[in-house]
Parts: C-alpha cells; sequence; structure tokens
C-alpha cells in the first residue's frame, strides 16, 4: 500500500476512534494517547514482530494521533455542551451553552460551536500553517527569554479583572465591602490552593512513574469536570425537549469575526507555555469585546481547535524547534520530525481529519440528545460523573481518586462562592512561572517537597 | 477602554522602560507586572474599592417577595423632589432584585420628563448570565409612575436598567434652570482616574523601596507607575465619560474626546494589539545581536496593516449586501455591565 493510502487511512482511523471518546465525558484524548504510547513503545521493544507490529510505523501513528487531536478538539463540544462536562478550554463554553439547552436549543449550540471549529481548522491549514515557517521562528528568538513574565503579567490579569458580586444592598461601608470581597478572596484562595497543589504534584506526584504522562489529569478532573457535574446533579433544572434545526442563525460576518477573536486566543495559548485553551479564550475574549453572544461561543470553538491542535502543529513546523501541548510531548518521545514533508503530511491530516469530524458532530449531537430526551438529566449527569470516576481509577488507581477528591474540594469553591473558575488554573500557572524565572526551587524547599 | 485594554497598555509602557526588560530577563517579572497592574488599577479603585463606601441619599430596595412597581417608582420621585426642595446634589440607590440562586428580577427607571414622571417597568426574570427566563416578561405588566418636580435630563438615551448583581447608582446634579441632570455613576472617575494619583502610588511605592534600602528601583517604579496608571487615563479621555484629571487640584471630570465608546470592540484590539507590537518591538530592540532584523514600520505592516486589510477586505465581501448590526451604549454603562458580567 502507498504511504498516500496509508496516511490517509491511519488519519480517518484516528478521527473515528476519537470521536467516540470525545463524546465521552471527562476522558481527555491526551490519557488515551498516553495508552497509546506506551502501547507502541511495547510494541516496539518486542524481539520478534507480531500482527500489530505496523502500528510502530511513523507514518501510522503520527497521523492517526493528529486525527486523535483533531477529532478530540472539535468533538469534545458535545460533552461540553449538552452535558456540561467540559474540560478546562471549554470552560466558557459551557454556561452559554447551557443557555441553549435550557431554552431548548442545546442542538444549535453545539453546532454553532463546531462549525467555530470548522472555522478554526480552514484558519490553522490556511492562515497559520503557511505563514508559521517564515514568522514563528522570529517571534520564538524574540520572546524565548520572557515566556516567564508573561505568565506573570497573566496570573496578575487573572486575579485583577475578576469584579466582586456581593456587596449588592444595604448601606455604603466596611459590611458591605467585605461581603463583596467574600468572593474575591475564594478566588484567590482557590488560585493559591491549586498551586500549592500543582507544586506537589509536579515534584512528588503519588502517581507511579509508569503512568507519569497522566500525573496532572486527576487533578484536572477533580478541577473542572467533577463540580460541573456535581452541580448538574444538585441544581439542574429539567431539561426542556430539544429541537433539532437545519439551519444556524449565522453568517459569514460572524464566523469571520469569531475566527478573529478564537484564532487570536487559541493561538497565543497553542504559542505560549503552559498557558491553556480556556486562559487564551478569556483574554482574547478580552481583547475583542465581542458583545455577540453567537460570536462568544463561536469563537470558543475556534478557540479550542486553534489551541489544541495548533499546539500539536508546531512541533512539526520548519526550523521552529518548539514542542507545546501534551500531544507533542508525546509524539516527542516516539519521533521526531525532520523535514517539510512531515509539516505538509501533518497540515493535510488536519484538513481532511477536520473535515471527517465536522460531519460526524450532527448525527453524535442528535443522538446525545436523544440520550438527554430519554433519560433526566440529573441522571445523565450521575452517568457522566461515574464514567470520570471510572476513568481516573482505571488509569491511575486509588491515588488518582484521592487527588481527584482533594481537587474536586478546590474545584468546588468558585461553584459555592460564585467566584471565577479560571483560578484553578493556579495548579499550572504558579508553580510553572515560579520555576521560569527562577525560584521555584526555593518555594519547593520552603514546602518540604525537596 | 475595557480592562483588558488598559492592562496590556500598561504592559506596554513598562516595555519602554529598559530597566523593565533588563530585570525580565534576570528573572524578575516585577516591573511588568507593575506596569499591567497599574494599568488596570484606576478601575480596580472605583468598582472593587470606592463604590462600597459611597454613601447615598436615597436606597431603593425593592421586595423581591412583593413585587412593585409603584414602591420603586415612589422611591425614585421622593430622591428628585428631595434635590429640589433641598437644591443640591442626590446620590440615589437602584438595588437589584434577587428571586433565586441564578434568577434576578429585572426593571427599568425612565425619566417621562413631558408629563413629569418617573415611569417603573419590570422587565423578564433573567439568570445570572443576563439571559431572560422565557415567557416571564409578560407575567408583571404593571407599570409604576409617580409625579417629580423636575425634569431629569439624562445624559445618554437608555433607561436606568437594573437586573444581575448590584444596581447602578445615579447622581441627580442640580442645573440652573431647576432641572437636573442624571449622572450614571457619579462615584465613577471621581477621582481615581486622575495623573496625580498615579505620581501618589509611586511616591509611595518610592518611599517603601526607599525604606528597604533600594532606592534606584523605588525610582524606576516611580516613573513606570505614573505612565502606566497615566496611560489608562489617558485612554479614557478618548471616549465620552472624561475624568476628573489632576485631583484633587481639579473638582469635576473634563468631557472626553467622543472618538469611541469604551466597548467598542474596534478600538479595544487596537489598544491591545498594538500595545502587543510595541512590548515586541522593544524586546526585539533590547537584544544584543539578533539574527532577523526589522524596523518597526516593517513590524506594523506585518503584524497589523497587511492582516487588517485582508481582514476588511474579507468582511466586506462578506457583508456588502446585508447591514450589520452595531450595537452602541454609553460609556459608564459599557464598563458596568462589562464589570458585572466579567468571567
Amino acid at each position: 500500500m502507498s504511504t498516500f493510502w496509508i496516511v490517509l487511512l491511519s488519519v480517518v482511523a484516528g478521527t473515528v476512534l476519537s470521536a467516540g471518546i470525545a463524546c465521552l465525558p471527562g476522558l481527555h484524548i491526551y490519557n488515551v494517547m498516553g495508552a497509546l504510547v506506551l502501547g507502541i513503545l511495547w510494541l516496539d521493544a518486542l524481539p520478534e514482530p507480531c500482527f500489530w507490529s505496523f502500528l510502530t510505523r511513523p507514518e501510522v501513528y503520527v497521523p492517526a494521533m493528529t486525527g486523535m487531536v483533531v477529532a478530540w478538539s472539535m468533538l469534545n463540544t458535545i460533552p461540553s455542551v449538552l452535558l456540561g462536562t467540559p474540560d478546562e478550554s471549554a470552560l466558557f463554553t459551557v454556561l452559554p451553552g447551557q443557555k441553549y439547552l435550557m431554552n431548548g436549543r442545546g442542538y444549535e449550540g453545539t453546532m454553532i460551536t463546531a462549525v467555530g471549529s470548522l472555522a478554526g481548522a480552514f484558519f490553522v491549514v490556511c492562515v497559520l500553517a503557511p505563514f508559521a515557517p517564515k514568522y514563528l521562528p522570529v517571534s520564538q528568538e524574540v520572546l524565548k527569554g520572557h515566556m516567564h513574565w508573561v505568565l506573570w503579567i497573566i496570573i496578575t490579569f487573572i486575579l485583577m479583572s475578576e469584579w466582586p458580586k456581593g456587596g449588592n444592598r444595604g448601606r455604603a461601608g466596611w459590611a458591605k465591602f467585605f461581603d463583596a470581597w467574600k468572593g474575591l478572596l475564594v478566588g484567590i484562595a482557590t488560585f493559591v490552593l491549586s498551586g500549592v497543589m500543582g507544586f506537589i504534584l509536579l515534584n512528588r506526584s503519588p502517581v507511579g512513574h509508569e503512568v507519569a504522562f497522566q500525573n496532572i489529569m486527576p487533578a484536572f478532573v477533580g478541577l473542572f469536570a467533577v463540580p460541573w457535574c456535581l452541580q448538574n446533579i444538585i441544581s439542574a433544572a429539567d431539561v426542556p425537549p430539544q429541537r433539532t434545526t437545519d439551519s444556524l442563525d449565522i453568517d459569514g460576518d460572524i464566523i469571520l469575526r469569531s475566527v478573529w477573536s478564537g484564532g487570536l486566543g487559541g493561538g497565543f495559548a497553542a504559542y505560549m507555555p503552559i498557558v491553556t485553551g480556556g486562559v487564551g479564550g478569556l483574554l482574547a475574549g478580552h481583547a475583542c469585546a465581542q458583545r455577540d453572544e453567537r460570536i462568544f461561543i463561536m469563537g470558543q470553538g475556534v478557540s479550542k481547535f486553534v489551541y489544541y491542535v495548533g499546539a500539536f502543529m508546531l512541533l512539526f513546523v520548519p526550523g521552529l524547534n518548539l514542542t507545546r501541548g501534551g500531544g507533542a510531548w508525546m509524539v516527542k518521545t516516539l519521533y521526531t520530525p525532520s523535514s517539510t514533508a512531515d509539516y505538509l503530511m501533518i497540515v493535510g491530516s488536519i484538513a481532511v481529519s477536520g473535515a471527517v469530524s465536522f460531519l460526524m458532530v450532527s448525527p453524535l449531537a442528535r443522538l446525545t440528545l436523544k440520550l438527554i430526551d430519554r433519560f433526566d438529566y440529573r441522571h445523565v449527569s450521575s452517568f457522566a460523573l461515574a464514567v470520570i470516576v471510572a476513568m481516573v481509577f482505571a488509569i491511575t488507581g486509588w491515588i488518582g481518586l484521592f487527588i481527584a477528591a482533594v481537587a474536586t474540594g478546590i474545584g468546588l469553591l468558585p461553584v459555592l462562592f460564585g467566584s471565577r473558575r479560571l483560578n484553578c488554573l493556579g495548579i499550572l500557572l504558579l508553580p510553572i512561572a515560579c520555576n521560569m524565572s527562577g525560584f521555584g526551587d526555593a518555594i519547593v524547599g520552603w514546602m518540604g517537597l525537596n | 477602554m475595557k480592562g483588558f485594554s488598559h492592562f496590556m497598555s500598561g504592559v506596554a509602557v513598562a516595555s519602554f522602560c529598559p530597566w523593565s526588560i533588563e530585570a525580565a530577563l534576570n528573572g524578575n517579572p516585577v516591573f511588568f507586572v507593575l506596569g499591567g497592574a497599574c494599568g488596570i488599577l484606576p478601575d480596580t479603585l472605583d468598582f472593587k474599592f470606592y463604590r462600597f463606601f459611597y454613601r447615598h441619599d436615597v436606597y431603593v430596595e425593592p421586595d423581591p417577595i412583593a413585587l412593585d412597581p409603584q414602591a420603586i417608582a415612589d422611591e425614585v420621585a421622593r430622591a428628585v423632589n428631595m434635590g429640589v426642595d433641598e437644591r443640591r446634589y442626590i446620590r440615589l440607590k437602584l438595588s437589584s432584585i434577587r428571586l433565586g440562586a441564578d434568577y434576578w428580577q429585572q426593571y427599568t427607571v425612565d425619566f417621562d420628563n413631558e408629563n413629569m414622571e418617573v415611569v417603573v417597568r419590570f422587565g423578564p426574570v433573567t439568570n445570572t448570565g443576563q439571559v431572560p427566563v422565557p415567557g416571564t416578561a409578560e407575567k408583571n405588566t404593571k407599570v409604576g409612575r409617580a409625579k417629580i418636580k423636575a425634569k431629569v435630563i439624562q445624559t445618554y438615551d437608555s433607561s436606568l436598567k437594573v437586573d444581575i448583581f448590584d444596581g447602578p447608582t445615579a447622581g441627580l446634579a442640580p442645573r440652573e434652570d431647576g432641572n437636573f441632570d442624571l449622572e450614571f455613576l457619579p462615584w465613577h472617575r471621581e477621582w481615581s482616574h486622575a495623573l496625580t494619583i498615579g505620581f501618589f502610588l509611586g511616591l509611595l511605592w518610592l518611599l517603601g523601596c526607599t525604606l528597604f534600602g533600594n532606592w534606584l528601583m523605588g525610582v524606576q517604579g516611580l516613573i513606570l507607575m505614573t505612565g502606566c496608571y497615566g496611560i489608562h487615563v489617558i485612554e479614557d479621555q478618548l471616549g465620552h465619560m472624561g475624568s476628573n484629571l489632576f485631583y484633587p487640584f481639579t473638582k469635576h471630570r473634563v468631557p472626553g474626546l467622543h472618538w469611541m465608546h469604551s466597548g467598542d470592540g474596534l478600538p479595544n484590539f487596537l489598544a491591545v494589539w498594538i500595545s502587543c507590537i510595541f512590548i515586541f518591538w522593544n524586546l526585539h530592540r533590547s537584544m544584543e545581536a539578533p539574527q532577523y532584523h526589522f524596523g518597526l514600520l516593517q513590524l506594523f505592516w506585518v503584524a497589523l496593516i497587511a492582516p487588517g486589510l485582508i481582514f476588511w477586505g474579507l468582511r466586506w465581501l462578506l457583508t456588502r449586501k446585508q447591514g450589520t448590526d452595531q450595537l452602541e451604549a454609553d460609556d459608564a454603562a459599557d464598563e458596568w455591565n462589562d464589570m458585572k458580567s466579567g468571567n
């Protein structure tokens, strides 16, 4: 079989496999890719080739992994919007997504986000890919010594830009001030507690070394996905009957403006270390000041796609030598890209997988909506929570469940006090910013984690 | 402008200070952090601190159990009439009506100057995302009306709308003709948006650094804080509301240049993006032996002008046969809503 067909079939296989995984709440594609990498390393180490040894060929697993990342970043919209179980990068799609759901328009909300992802695919293939080899090495040279303070100013903005939500009634004075600041102080506490947890997990992770790929996964699940599920189970109103539609209330202008804001946010998050899609989306939302909710939700679709896929693609950009995102790090353990041909193969794979993934969004969203229509939303959320817990246990065992439980405690703080959930990202931002500025070791020493 | 635009402008100003870059290259981010923080600080002072200590003459606090627009109208009219009787500035606070964990009763206050009345109408119940709950708009159609003794002239078009979280403050400023000007959020930009405040905060920083034996860092911080705080004030002056520029030497806001509204997408984006370009340029300038060489104009062409032209060309192609909706609002209302809906 020619390399073309091998690559094409691998992309499609990776895409279809990922499509199923993406619809399961709480399961991140990086968890599956981590398992895949371990499997390939095991196959490679076998003394005699077996039937599955073809999987160890780069022209099989690299396009397949590309397809997995692309499909997941597009199709994971379905559980984020319809089941309210986002990963961190989809954090901002949940509230507007649930508005659509509560108005019986969950399908429309999902499809608008998916159109954003498709637009993100066009942005990656037609804008990022042609210009990245020429301009990114320049920016890399200028910014390479400055990433640490960029992280610090992001932290500063996240903490300073949260506004008080209390103190709404009563006479002026300290009582009103403290009532208002309750939520803000909880937000800061959430950030610091997440940061402390990050220091522990990054320096003394109790998760076994054989699943070291996943040492932060239980914490992320606990911080972001589990609190949504619990909130849905405890407080969710009954979801009204859902209707599907053949057309969406969007036009070219909305798509263009979504690409503008989402591409900016996702691109920034893809390029900067540790900055996630959620942070990129937040910054881009503030920068572009869009008032239209459709642009916001579609922009989040663009941002998430560009963040995941763009970061993965950076590994292959000729002359850049930049590894960003879990997917790229995992591929790098198996294969080092060496030529423009690799880059073109990846860009082509993104295009093919983006198209196939988009075609699968509608049927899978309809299927999920049937599930929601048939069962009580609380039961669906309970099922989602069970899947998440099972996943954490299967990959990281009891210790992973313990980490997830502690993280859930932290992740529930913003839910209970109405503060910003993004503060949970202190888990990565704080330890990494400290490390990059050169005083992470001192803090680790103070914490007794040496 | 929006908080992020101010924040990035502050960081850009900090990047013009050579000591910021030098410190950053040695692992010390303090000047850039200070720049961003000072860039957003004037709004922080107002929205996170001052407004909770701002005393009002009349507090309108509707009962969520017995929703009655007439009671609200009566209280607002009392505030106006108090201003007429006592010939002074009146501060009126309209509180929100929380119906549940995620639900708020929206209401609007309008001044009907022809009939000399204040008119209060209940809108829909909204959730915390300010999205109306279907079917609630028609449930409470009662209208509250109360007579006022003087006209209240609104400086912008929209009604006073109250929905989620904190309700707005309205200042009733007496005019020479006996009527009142309605000032939205009178506590905003009353003193915080002054060039002198930035300098004063810089002096505090200098004092602190000197006490710790590092006066040079203090002087550097003074210059940087004055500039970064000042850029916020200057940017806001491009809008409508204006600022009290030299508090305590001046007492009133100087009207803005009316070039933009603070919530407009394009000016905000340009502020952020041009700041990023200047930061990039300053970092490039500070490199001792860069591998790539380019000028500022070239950078602007590649990073702003060329993509901007392509974007607007595409937008023209996509919208040439249709109108595009442009939502307009007032500066203060923009900032107020931005604050309330901030994620």
